[in-house]
């Protein structure tokens, strides 16, 4: 933790259906931190791009978890911010416009600005 | 923490996130609060029991206070007064 900086907090997922775990858990602290009213980035990168797709984010489901689509569902809905990998998404051929409605896009630039502006980062 | 008979409280509110899985309960306790006047009781079902865990910090994050739960038939019974 960064003495000082607003609270935010960046999440990193970095995995999809192959690993239902830990794809979903990113969106099960991103909601927690959300209703504890602390700002949060998701910062979808690699496999980790799929979890914000239709067709695919539906399906992704963990034992002990709300399922993927529920909580994309209201972590959108509480305001979290969910920025993808313009060339994860191009290296998959995933069009935006199959992306859930709010997916913000970004490249390597505005990952670090993001960094830069949290006070703690945790990576799946 | 004010002394309260759990037993006997009347909640303003009851949420019932029972088959909630984590982080349900807590979300549903965040959109509940605000239909709670202040000084009012919340009162959360859960059935993961992982929530009565999370409710307290969640509380005092927000800066609600957790009076205490109570453990029901297959479920828990979690309280929390709302301050502001």
């Amino acid at each position: 933790m960064v003495e000082g900086k607003p609270e935010k907090i960046v999440i990193f997922a970095t995995h999809g259906s192959e690993d239902p775990e830990k794809a979903i858990l990113p969106f099960v602290i991103g909601n927690a931190a959300l209703a504890m009213d602390v700002p949060v980035t998701i910062v979808l990168q690699s496999r980790g791009v799929t979890l914000v797709q239709k067709g695919c984010y539906e399906h992704i489901f963990a034992p002990g978890f709300d399922p993927l689509e529920k909580l994309v569902g209201s972590f959108v809905e509480l305001g979290g911010k969910l920025l993808a990998c313009i060339p994860c998404l191009e290296s998959r051929k995933i069009a935006q416009e199959t992306l859930v409605d709010g997916v913000e896009l970004g490249k390597a630039a505005s990952v670090v600005q993001e960094v830069l502006e949290a006070k703690a980062v945790l990576n799946y | 923490m004010a002394e309260v008979d759990l037993a006997t409280v009347k909640a303003a509110k009851i949420v019932d996130a029972r088959g909630s899985a984590c982080p349900g309960p807590l979300l549903e306790a965040k959109k509940a609060i605000g239909s709670v006047p202040v000084g009012g009781i919340l009162e959360i079902w859960s059935n993961d029991p992982g929530t009565k865990k999370d409710i307290p910090l969640w509380a005092k994050k927000v800066g609600h206070e957790y009076i205490g739960f109570l453990a029901g038939e297959g479920y828990e019974r979690i309280f929390v007064t709302r301050k502001k």
